[in-house]
C-alpha cells in the first residue's frame, strides 16, 4: 500500500515556515506579540503535523520512521514537542531561533525527497526493530534540543562576559535555565540513543547475525554517539562557555543529520 | 463622553507647589466626596501621589471647571490665579488617553515605573467605596487598569530595572533564574551596597551575610535583612559559599583577588558567582572577570546596563503609545454607541411602526395574494426601513465624543424623524 504525502503535510509546513519567518523577525523587531504569533502558527502547524503522522500511523500499522521522509518528520515532531514543553516550563522565546528553522528544516526534507511511504516489510516486524527506530528517534530529538539550548547558554556566557547585549539578550532565560535544560536533554538523548543503537545493534544481529553495515547511517550514528559523548563529557566538566565546545556541538550536528540522510542509503 | 480632569504634577508644578496639594490616604475619603460635592459633578475620584494631584470627574456642566479650579486653590491654601499656572484642564477623549497614559507609566518621571498602576487602582477603588463613581467613570477605571495591563505586557515596559542596584537585581536573575535559595555576601556598609543587598533581600534569596571591618556594624546591616555577621578574616570561606558578592568599602586597593575567586570557584563545583563591585576605588581585582564562571561588574558598568534600559523604555513607550491611542478611540467608540442605544431604539421602532401600518393598508388594497407575494412585499418594506435608518444609525455611533455636538445631533435626528 503507498500513501501519498497529505494536505495536512503541506498545512504543517506552510505553517512552520510561516512561524519561522516571524520568529526571526523578532530578533529584529523585539516585540512578544510577534514572537506570540509565531509561536500559535507553529502550534497550528504542529496540530496539522500530528494529523499527518497519525493518519500513516493508522494506513500503515507502524510509527512513521521507516524511511526517511518518515523518520526526518517525526524527529521533527519530537523535537517540537519537546520545545513546546520547555516553552511552557520555562517561557523560552530564544529556544525559537534555532528549533523552528530545524523543524522547518526535517519537514522540508520529508516533503521533498518524496519518498512512497511503505508498510513495514513483515521481516522486518520486530519489537527490538520498532525499539531501535523509536528510541534513536527521540534520542536524536532529545539531543538536538540539548544542543540548541547548549548554543543559547554560550550566548548569554559571552553576552554576560563581555557586557554587550546581542539581539538575543531579551529572548534568552537565565544561563542557568539554559545550561540545566541542555545538560538534561544531552544527558537524556543520550542516554536513550544510545539503548536505541544497542537495540539496532541486537536487532542486526538477529536477523544478519552481523553487528553492522558500513553504511552512511550507520557510520554516521556511530560517529554522532562518539561526538555526544565527548559534548556531554564537556558538559560535566563545566567546559560548556568554550568554543571548542560550540564546535563539537555543531559537528555532532553535522553527524546526526548526516546519518538520518543516510537512512535511505 | 463628559469627562473633565483638572490637576498638576512633576513636570508641570515644582515639588513646593505639589506638596502644597497633597492629599494623605487618611484624607482621601473626604476630600473625594468634598469633590463630588460639588455642583454639576455626577462622578468623581482623586488621584494623588508623588509626582501628581489630579481630581477626575464626569460632568456635563462646562462650568464645574471654574468650582474645581477654586475649590483645589482653597486645598493648596494658594491663590487661585497663581495654582492655575501650573494646572492643566483636560476633557472627554484627552481624559481618557491621559489616564490610559498615566496608569500605563508613559506619563511618569522614569518612563514604565509600575507603581503608578497600583496608585490609579488605589484611588479608583476609593471612590468606588465611597460611592462617588457614576457609571461612566467605573467604565473608565475598568478600561484604565486593562489597557494598562495590556501596555505592560506587549510591550514590556517596565521590565528593566532603570537605577544602579535594580539592574544589579535583573543580571542576577539572567544568571541565576530565580533567586530564592541564593546566599548574598556583603563586604563594607556602603549606602550603594546597602541598597542593592536590600533589593535582594527582596528578592527572597536564602541569606544575607554581611562583613565589615567593623563587626558591630556588621551585626546591626546582618539584622536587617534577617542574615549574618562574618569575619573579614573568613573572607574566602563565604566566596566559596555565596553566590553573590556585593563590595561596597572604602578599603583603597582589592580585597577581591583572582586566586581567590578560583579557589571559590573549585570549590563550589564551577558553579556560576556573580561579583558587584560598587566601590571606587575598586574592591574586586578587574582580571576576576576574566575567569569563566565569574561575573564581575562594576559601578560603572551597572550604570550602563541601567541606561541602555532606560533607552529600551523609551522605545516601548513609542510601542505603548500606538496601544493607547486605538484603546483611546476603541473606547469612546463603545461610549458613543452606547450613549446613542435609546435614540436608535426609538427611531427603529418608529419607522417599524410606519412600515407595518403602511404595508397593512398596501395589503388590504391589492386585495389576495399568495404567502410567497406577501411575503416579498414584506421584505422589500423592512429592507427599504434598513437603508433609510443605515446612515442616521452610522452617525449617531459615530458621532464625535465632545458632547455638545452629539446632543446638537441627536436632536436633529429626532426632530426629522418626528421622535418626541
Amino acid at each position: 500500500m503507498t500513501l501519498a504525502p497529505t494536505d495536512s503535510l503541506y498545512i504543517a509546513l506552510a505553517c512552520y515556515a510561516l512561524g519561522t519567518l516571524a520568529a526571526l523577525l523578532s530578533l529584529f523587531a523585539p516585540v512578544k506579540r510577534l514572537q506570540n504569533a509565531g509561536l500559535l502558527i507553529m502550534i497550528g502547524g504542529f496540530a496539522a503535523h500530528t494529523w499527518w503522522i497519525g493518519t500513516i500511523c493508522t494506513r500503515t500499522g507502524h510509527p512513521p520512521i521507516t524511511n526517511l521522509p518518515e523518520a526526518t518528520a517525526f524527529v521533527a515532531w519530537v523535537v517540537f514537542a519537546v520545545e513546546l514543553a520547555l516553552w511552557i516550563r520555562y517561557r523560552v522565546y530564544a529556544a525559537a531561533f534555532f528549533v523552528y528553522p530545524l523543524v522547518l528544516l526535517l519537514l522540508t526534507i520529508s516533503a521533498v525527497v518524496g519518498e512512497q511511504f511503505a508498510t513495514l516489510d513483515p521481516q522486518l516486524r520486530s519489537n527490538v526493530f520498532t525499539a531501535h527506530l523509536l528510541l534513536t528517534t527521540v534520542g536524536v530529538a532529545g539531543m538536538l534540543i540539548g544542543v540548541a539550548f547548549g548554543l543559547l547558554a554560550f550566548i548569554q556566557d559571552r553576552a554576560l562576559k563581555e557586557k554587550r547585549r546581542g539581539r538575543f539578550w531579551e529572548w534568552i532565560p537565565s544561563l542557568d535555565v539554559c545550561k540545566r535544560v541542555s545538560y538534561r536533554a544531552l544527558s537524556i538523548g543520550f542516554s536513550i540513543y544510545t539503548i536505541g543503537l544497542l537495540a539496532g545493534v541486537l536487532w542486526s544481529y538477529r536477523t544478519t547475525a552481523g553487528l553492522m553495515d558500513l553504511r552512511v547511517k550507520q557510520i554516521g550514528a556511530v560517529v554522532a554517539w562518539v561526538l555526544f559523548a565527548m559534548l556531554l563529557q564537556q558538559y560535566i566538566a563545566g567546559e560548556y562557555r568554550k568554543k571548542r565546545t560550540v564546535l563539537l556541538s555543531a559537528s555532532a550536528f553535522v553527524a546526526i543529520i548526516v546519518a538520518i540522510l543516510g537512512i535511505s542509503k | 463622553m463628559p469627562l473633565i480632569l483638572v490637576g498638576l504634577n512633576h513636570r508641570t508644578a515644582p515639588v513646593g507647589v505639589r506638596e502644597r496639594l497633597d492629599i494623605p490616604d487618611s484624607r482621601l475619603g473626604e476630600t473625594t466626596h468634598a469633590l463630588r460635592a460639588i455642583g454639576g459633578v455626577d462622578g468623581a475620584a482623586m488621584l494623588s501621589t508623588c509626582n501628581r494631584v489630579e481630581a477626575i470627574v464626569s460632568t456635563r456642566d462646562e462650568d464645574s471647571i471654574e468650582a474645581i479650579v477654586e475649590w483645589l486653590a482653597s486645598i493648596a491654601s494658594a491663590n487661585r490665579a497663581e495654582l492655575e499656572k501650573h494646572l492643566y484642564i483636560l476633557r472627554h477623549g484627552d481624559v481618557v488617553k491621559h489616564l490610559f497614559r498615566v496608569c500605563s507609566g508613559l506619563d511618569s518621571m522614569i518612563v514604565g515605573e509600575p507603581q503608578i498602576g497600583g496608585q490609579v487602582k488605589k484611588a479608583f477603588v476609593a471612590a468606588h467605596d465611597l460611592g462617588t463613581l457614576d457609571s461612566l467613570l467605573t467604565q473608565l477605571y475598568e478600561q484604565t487598569l486593562r489597557v494598562a495591563k495590556r501596555v505592560r505586557t506587549e510591550t514590556g515596559i517596565g521590565e528593566h530595572a532603570v537605577s544602579v542596584p535594580y539592574a544589579a537585581v535583573e543580571l542576577a536573575k539572567k544568571i541565576f533564574g530565580k533567586l530564592r535559595g541564593l546566599q548574598v555576601l556583603l563586604l563594607g556598609a556602603g549606602d550603594m551596597g546597602e541598597l542593592t543587598a536590600e533589593h535582594l533581600h527582596q528578592q527572597d534569596v536564602k541569606q544575607v551575610f554581611v562583613a565589615n571591618r567593623s563587626f558591630d556594624r556588621a551585626v546591626e546591616l546582618a539584622q536587617r535583612f534577617e542574615g549574618a555577621a562574618v569575619n573579614f578574616e573568613r573572607l574566602d570561606e563565604q566566596l566559596a559559599n555565596c553566590d553573590i558578592v556585593i563590595a561596597s568599602t572604602a578599603a583603597p586597593h582589592f580585597l577581591i583577588e583572582p586566586q581567590q575567586v578560583e579557589r571559590a570557584l573549585d570549590s563550589r563545583k564551577r558553579r556560576n558567582l556573580f561579583l558587584i563591585d560598587l566601590s571606587v576605588p575598586r574592591n574586586i581585582n578587574p582580571e576576576v572577570g576574566q575567569i569563566d564562571g565569574a561575573y564581575l561588574y562594576n559601578v560603572d558598568d551597572l550604570q550602563l546596563v541601567a541606561d541602555a534600559n532606560l533607552g529600551l523604555r523609551l522605545q516601548k513607550a513609542r510601542e505603548a503609545e500606538q496601544i493607547v491611542v486605538r484603546e483611546v478611540e476603541a473606547f469612546r467608540k463603545r461610549l458613543v454607541a452606547q450613549d446613542a442605544v435609546p435614540t436608535i431604539l426609538e427611531l427603529q421602532q418608529r419607522l417599524e411602526n410606519i412600515r407595518a401600518a403602511e404595508l397593512e393598508k398596501c395589503l388590504r388594497k391589492v386585495g389576495p395574494m399568495t404567502a410567497e407575494q406577501r411575503e416579498a412585499i414584506e421584505m422589500f418594506s423592512t429592507q427599504m426601513v434598513n437603508k433609510i435608518l443605515h446612515y442616521p444609525i452610522l452617525q449617531l455611533k459615530e458621532a464625535s465624543d465632545e458632547p455638545h455636538e452629539r446632543e446638537s445631533l441627536r436632536r436633529t435626528i429626532r426632530k426629522i424623524f418626528g421622535l418626541r
